[in-house]
């Protein structure tokens, strides 16, 4: 398959079920809800590191928020149920209760799964915090000293995937950049989708474990990276010099599957020699990703079978 | 089935009549028949339904009153769910004790309408006698939940010794939260004297302005953040009459009951 000259690989990207909240931010405008977001969602690239991962979803008019003023949608996943409510306690409280003028939502109302989010982070008010039942909701008045911070009681949860990705193999760092960020751009905005990575863009992909050094989770994916081409068992193509990663988390297969859809499209720019995917040759995770068949409008899931052709490891 | 359960006035009453059978819920599995055997009460004597009322339609989650009803009591008592549509005005304790559903009252309704009501909604079009959402006599509650509407004016002690819940009104008369545990109150226009007196942590709500108690302190003035979510949900839901200006606007906050715990608030709208 080849999509404007550029080779789409019969490979699939391989991911992994997470639990992931949604968290909606509002503010007196945009900016202090960006700056709360951004603050939210720093340092959560990888579970690998950082205990989740996270990043801005889509900004909200007022018209979609609960209380009528502009906010930002938050997706943070993590790898287990038990870990998604700390990590999204000590974000909020850190980055939300702390920034001014803000109010904290759940974005997931219809999730019959609840965390205790605003419950435990209203002890902040010792004692003199107050609740109020708003639509069958109840949320928390928390005394701070630019007047009261607001956090409903519970959150839901969801089921997630994540670890959706592609990889551009392109003629020089520069064409990778602008074809990456053309993915990125096509993607921005789209429901139930994240892109936790800096700018949505891995350029340091990596693969499970190491070769030298015993003990690290991951280390450099030398199959792909040009450097390495003559020394290593290589996995690129001849004119390929530069790699760029997609890394995508999402509330379902189909979310992510759209959103890939979408990316590659952009994706495929002069100068981009192929684009493929990272697996574990399909005995890790559950979620497939078939490039082709994406490519083809085929944005549910399927079936687990592995594909054949070069497994990167993202 | 019907899609409705409509009772009608056969002639104006001359006397009170107690008519706590009357609720959705309890009218949605009887035959026409069967309510029209149901009891309403002049003071020991009970009366048919169907003496007083004709009925039509039958086991439906709908029931409409029609006739000048202002003598009727205990209208849509404990009733849980349904819809109860009262074409006219109504007499005291209209949804006193009701658990959920929805009681419209195109009219005005007299005393104690929804007190000690704990869930749904009664929506009043005209006005509202004294103790609107309040506890029942020698009760330590009022509502515990739920929402009151009064789109015209509501007496005296409204909300009286409320737990939780919401009652919104466009003005209120003398006394309004008295003895407020929690829960709120809003009114749009203007509220009578002494406001919230033995407040603990209840909410008054004043978009028309209001003369503070004395046991009252003024804390700060400031945008409450809660209260554009509330009043959104009020606009959104009943068609309360809310502006721009009230949602994300300036409040005066007072502190109060001081006599109390001190933990209730009087929020006083600032024009801007």
């Amino acid at each position: 398959m080849e999509i404007r000259g550029v080779q789409i690989d019969d490979t699939f990207a391989e991911a992994f079920g997470m639990r992931g909240a949604r968290i909606i931010i509002t503010a007196k405008n945009e900016k202090w809800a960006r700056e709360s977001a951004n603050k939210l969602t720093g340092f959560a690239t990888s579970v690998i590191a950082c205990k989740c991962e996270a990043a801005v979803e889509r900004e909200l008019a007022p018209s979609e928020t609960p209380d009528g003023r502009p906010g930002i949608s938050v997706l943070l996943f993590t790898m287990d149920s038990d870990s998604l409510p700390k990590r999204v306690i000590e974000r909020i409280g850190q980055t939300v209760l702390t920034c001014p003028t803000t109010a904290c939502f759940d974005g997931l109302p219809d999730s019959p799964d609840r965390l205790a989010i605003g419950k435990p982070l209203r002890t902040f008010g010792d004692g003199f915090q107050a609740s109020k039942m708003i639509d069958g909701q109840r949320y928390w008045r928390v005394p701070v000293m630019e007047g009261e911070f607001l956090i409903q009681e519970t959150f839901g949860k969801a089921k997630g995937v994540g670890g959706g990705n592609f990889l551009i193999l392109a003629e020089s760092a520069e064409v990778a950049l602008d074809a990456a960020e053309a993915a990125v751009e096509s993607m921005a905005g789209m429901p139930g989708v994240i892109l936790p990575f800096p700018g949505g863009i891995v350029r340091s992909g990596s693969k499970v474990g190491a070769k030298k050094y015993k003990g690290m989770i991951a280390s450099t994916n030398d199959a792909f990276a040009p450097t390495l081409r003559v020394i290593t068992r290589t996995a690129l193509p001849e004119g390929v010099n530069s790699v760029l990663e997609i890394v995508l988390d999402g509330l379902d297969f189909r979310s992510i599957a759209t959103a890939m859809r979408a990316g590659i499209d952009a994706a495929c720019i002069a100068g981009v020699r192929s684009i493929t995917a990272g697996n574990y040759g399909g005995k890790l995770g559950p979620y497939h990703f078939h490039l082709r068949r994406i490519m083809s409008g085929d944005l549910d899931d399927a079936p687990k079978a592995a594909s054949a052709g070069p497994a990167a490891q993202p | 089935m019907s899609d409705r359960i409509t009772l009608t006035l056969r002639a104006p009453l001359d006397r009170a009549l107690d008519a706590d059978a009357i609720a959705a819920d309890r009218l949605a599995a009887l035959s026409a028949q069967e309510i029209a055997a149901l009891p309403l009460w002049d003071g020991r004597n009970a009366v048919a339904l169907g003496d007083v009322f004709s009925v039509s339609g039958e086991r439906a989650q709908t029931v409409v009153l029609e006739g000048d009803l202002a003598k009727l009591r205990g209208v849509g008592s404990m009733m849980s769910g349904g819809t109860l549509e009262i074409r006219g005005s109504i007499g005291s304790a209209v949804g006193a004790r009701m658990l959920g559903g929805a009681i419209a009252v195109q009219g005005s309704a007299g005393d104690d309408a929804g007190s000690a009501m704990s869930g749904g909604s009664l929506v009043i079009a005209g006005n509202a006698g004294d103790r609107a959402g309040g506890a029942l006599q020698g009760a330590s509650k009022g509502m515990t939940g739920g929402h009151i509407v009064v789109r015209g004016s509501v007496g005296r002690e409204a909300g009286a010794r409320m737990r939780r819940g919401t009652l919104c009104c466009a003005s209120a008369g003398a006394g309004a939260g008295l003895g407020m545990i929690a829960g709120n109150v809003i009114v749009a226009g203007a509220i009578g004297d002494e406001p919230g007196a033995g407040n603990k942590r209840g909410s008054i709500v004043a978009l028309g302005g209001v003369r503070v108690p004395q046991t009252y302190a003024y804390a700060c003035t400031y945008r409450p953040p809660h209260l554009s979510l509330m009043l959104l949900f009020l606009r959104r839901r009943f068609a309360f009459p809310v502006d721009d200006a009230h949602l994300h606007g300036l409040y005066k906050r007072y502190s109060g009951d001081l006599a109390e715990i001190g933990k209730g608030e009087i929020l006083e709208w600032q024009a801007t």
